[in-house]
């Protein structure tokens, strides 16, 4: 770690933003991309998660704010002199060339020799698995063997960035998850710094080293995908990734890690660094509540609404107090001692399970 | 499933599909079998067999405006496409002011009978106090304007059809704007681009209602020579031109179809 602080970012962006008319596309933030990370932006459609990439490549010119890539200013430069290499969600294969040409592309517009575009293209394509393919037309191909195709032809001119624009949601689900740690074992092994766009949290957290979630053209949380789906800032982040129980609550006093706080009439200790005194949101992730009583924590009586049985676990969806909705993912331990609908239960969580959001 | 077939809507559409034919292909028949007759009148069924007809419509008098139209639609073709590539590329990929009123004159002539677009030109001609271009100049402009949206539209509809980002792609990878259009549009529109041509080919050779305005003496297409002769009536001599005439537009296709394969512009569901 202390190697990577000591060289300049991969790719810097400093308050990069870009409107659309009278539409705030991308608001002016920051971000720093260490050699050799993988950092993935994740948000919902609309959140400028795509324009960022867009700009990182430099599709269309930002209106604000410097791009950095390996410490050179880039903003004012067009694609082809940028140093990137893109993969795009429909692939965008040169459909008039054979696979090979597609991967030698950049290659030869790089104006490599012949003889070593030959071989790099074969190593590339063999990388991805699709060596003795290289005489195949795209039309030929499956989806995923386009997606390497892709990749290859990305990978080939060994860019400074990496930039995979939702590579994945073409694919089938089976497809999807094989594509997801391939690419990710890939990435590691050639250390490529990369930018992934997605909407999926999944594939955020499973392929990450630190996850930026945006929302409205900004960077909400920034953090390893640990720390944003364990420790999410905004009710936000703790609503996007994963599901999330959230209540009302107040914080009645503070004694230096700890805050008194009171939830649905109980009062308990709660370990927390942020929150101020005065109204906050409690969240409690579904796996870590429980329908048994908390002594110390969380605990208050709940109806239960619906049971979805999913094999390795129950989710018993509640009723609360005021008719809150609540969720509780119930491991299923072989007893059979399933909840019913009608059944009052307890909707309950240990005070570590209990994170304070800002109202 | 099959039983369906064989019944009610399907033997009507059969018929009707059957009757299309008839009536497309028994008038070209016909034209062709009288253009064999002996006799000195187009009968038909024809009388005889002779080849003198054919003799004829190869002699010099009906060679000549042939090989006018042939030259006359071929420099249309090509005016076409070079000045109808880039301005689909104008109309389809850029918003620009005038926009609408550069696609409305380019694609006009295509709803506009041509021939008030002979007469206008016809006049155009007479007040610009250029009664001397009338003739093969006048011809060639008013060919290129109602041939012209043949090729905007075949161009634009190649250009609607590329895979997106390919662009994007090729840039991304270091190819520069004159690289890309080069290696990556241009080949992608390529099918588009030669439809485009043999479509405006052959309106061009076929074109009577605006050539017969603006012709002039030994400066005649084959269409509008073939009109002037029927006043002496249908001799079997027209019969065999018009058999040239035809054969002409369907070898360039056929050809074109060879190398290159229209298929599916003239099929539609261009991709």
């Amino acid at each position: 770690m202390a190697t990577r602080a000591d060289r300049p970012p991969a790719l810097a962006l400093k308050g990069i933003a870009k409107n659309f008319g009278a539409v705030a596309a991308v608001r002016g933030f920051d971000l720093d991309v260490a050699e050799g990370e993988f950092v993935t932006l994740l948000g919902p459609s609309g959140c400028g998660k795509s324009t960022t990439l867009a700009l990182i490549a430099g599709f269309f010119p930002a209106d604000a704010g410097e791009i950095h890539l390996r410490g050179k200013h880039v903003e004012g430069l067009p694609p082809f002199e940028r140093d990137i290499g893109v993969v795009f969600q429909d692939y965008a294969l040169f459909p008039h060339m054979t696979v090979a040409e597609n991967v030698g592309f950049g290659l030869r517009m790089r104006k490599v020799a012949k003889a070593e575009i030959a071989s790099r293209v074969a190593e590339a394509l063999d990388l991805v698995k699709l060596g003795g393919l290289g005489e195949r037309r795209p039309l030929q191909l499956s989806g995923g063997q386009r997606q390497r195709v892709a990749l290859a032809r990305a990978l080939v001119i060994r860019p400074a960035v990496l930039l995979l624009d939702e590579p994945l949601s073409n694919l089938d689900l089976k497809l999807r998850e094989e594509m997801r740690a391939e690419i990710a074992a890939l990435q590691r092994r050639l250390g490529i710094t990369t930018v992934f766009v997605t909407h999926d949290q999944g594939e955020a957290l499973a392929m990450s080293d630190r996850i930026a979630v945006m929302n409205g053209g900004a960077i909400e949380q920034i953090g390893k995908p640990a720390d944003i789906y364990e420790r999410p800032a905004t009710k936000f982040v703790a609503d996007f990734i994963g599901r999330t129980n959230f209540l009302p609550a107040r914080v009645l006093a503070r004694a230096g890690e700890i805050v008194d706080v009171e939830c649905l009439g109980r009062r308990f200790a709660v370990r927390d660094a942020r929150a101020g005194v005065g109204p906050a949101l409690l969240a409690v992730r579904p796996e870590r509540a429980q329908l048994s009583p908390s002594p110390d924590g969380l605990d208050f009586e709940a109806e239960v609404a619906q049971v979805l049985y999913l094999g390795a676990k129950r989710e018993v969806h509640l009723a609360g107090p005021g008719g809150v909705e609540l969720v509780v993912d119930a491991a299923n331990l072989g007893d059979g001692a399933a909840p019913v609908p009608g059944a009052r239960v307890r909707f309950a969580a240990p005070p570590e399970a209990c994170l304070l959001l800002p109202a | 499933m099959t039983n369906s077939h064989a019944s009610g809507p399907w033997r009507a559409l059969r018929w009707t599909v059957a009757g299309i034919y008839v009536f497309v292909f028994a008038p070209i028949l016909i034209t062709a079998s009288v253009s064999f007759n002996e006799s000195n009148r187009s009968l038909f069924p024809p009388r005889g067999f002779s080849l003198r007809w054919w003799d004829r419509a190869f002699s010099p008098e009906w060679l000549e405006p042939l090989l006018f139209s042939l030259q006359l639609a071929s420099l249309t073709a090509a005016i076409c496409v070079t000045l109808g590539t880039p301005l689909a590329f104008a109309l389809t990929r850029w918003r620009f002011r005038g926009r609408m009123a550069v696609a409305a004159l380019t694609l006009g002539p295509l709803m506009m009978p041509a021939l008030v677009t002979g007469v206008g030109l016809l006049q155009l001609f007479q007040i610009a106090g250029a009664r001397g271009s009338i003739g093969f100049p006048a011809l060639l402009a008013g060919h290129v304007v109602i041939s012209l949206p043949f090729a905007v539209r075949c161009v634009g509809i190649s250009l609607q059809g590329m895979p997106h980002n390919v662009e994007l792609a090729a840039m991304s990878l270091g190819a520069r704007p004159w690289r890309v259009q080069w290696e990556i549009v241009l080949p992608l529109i390529k099918t588009g681009v030669i439809a485009g041509a043999v479509f405006a080919f052959v309106h061009s050779f076929t074109d009577v209602n605006l050539s017969i305005f603006l012709a002039a003496p030994g400066q005649i297409p084959v269409t509008v020579k073939i009109m002037g002769f029927l006043e002496f009536g249908f001799a079997p001599t027209l019969a065999a031109v018009s058999v040239i005439t035809l054969v002409v537009p369907l070898i360039v296709v056929g050809i074109v179809q060879w190398f290159f394969g229209l298929g599916d512009f003239i099929y539609g569901d261009a991709r």
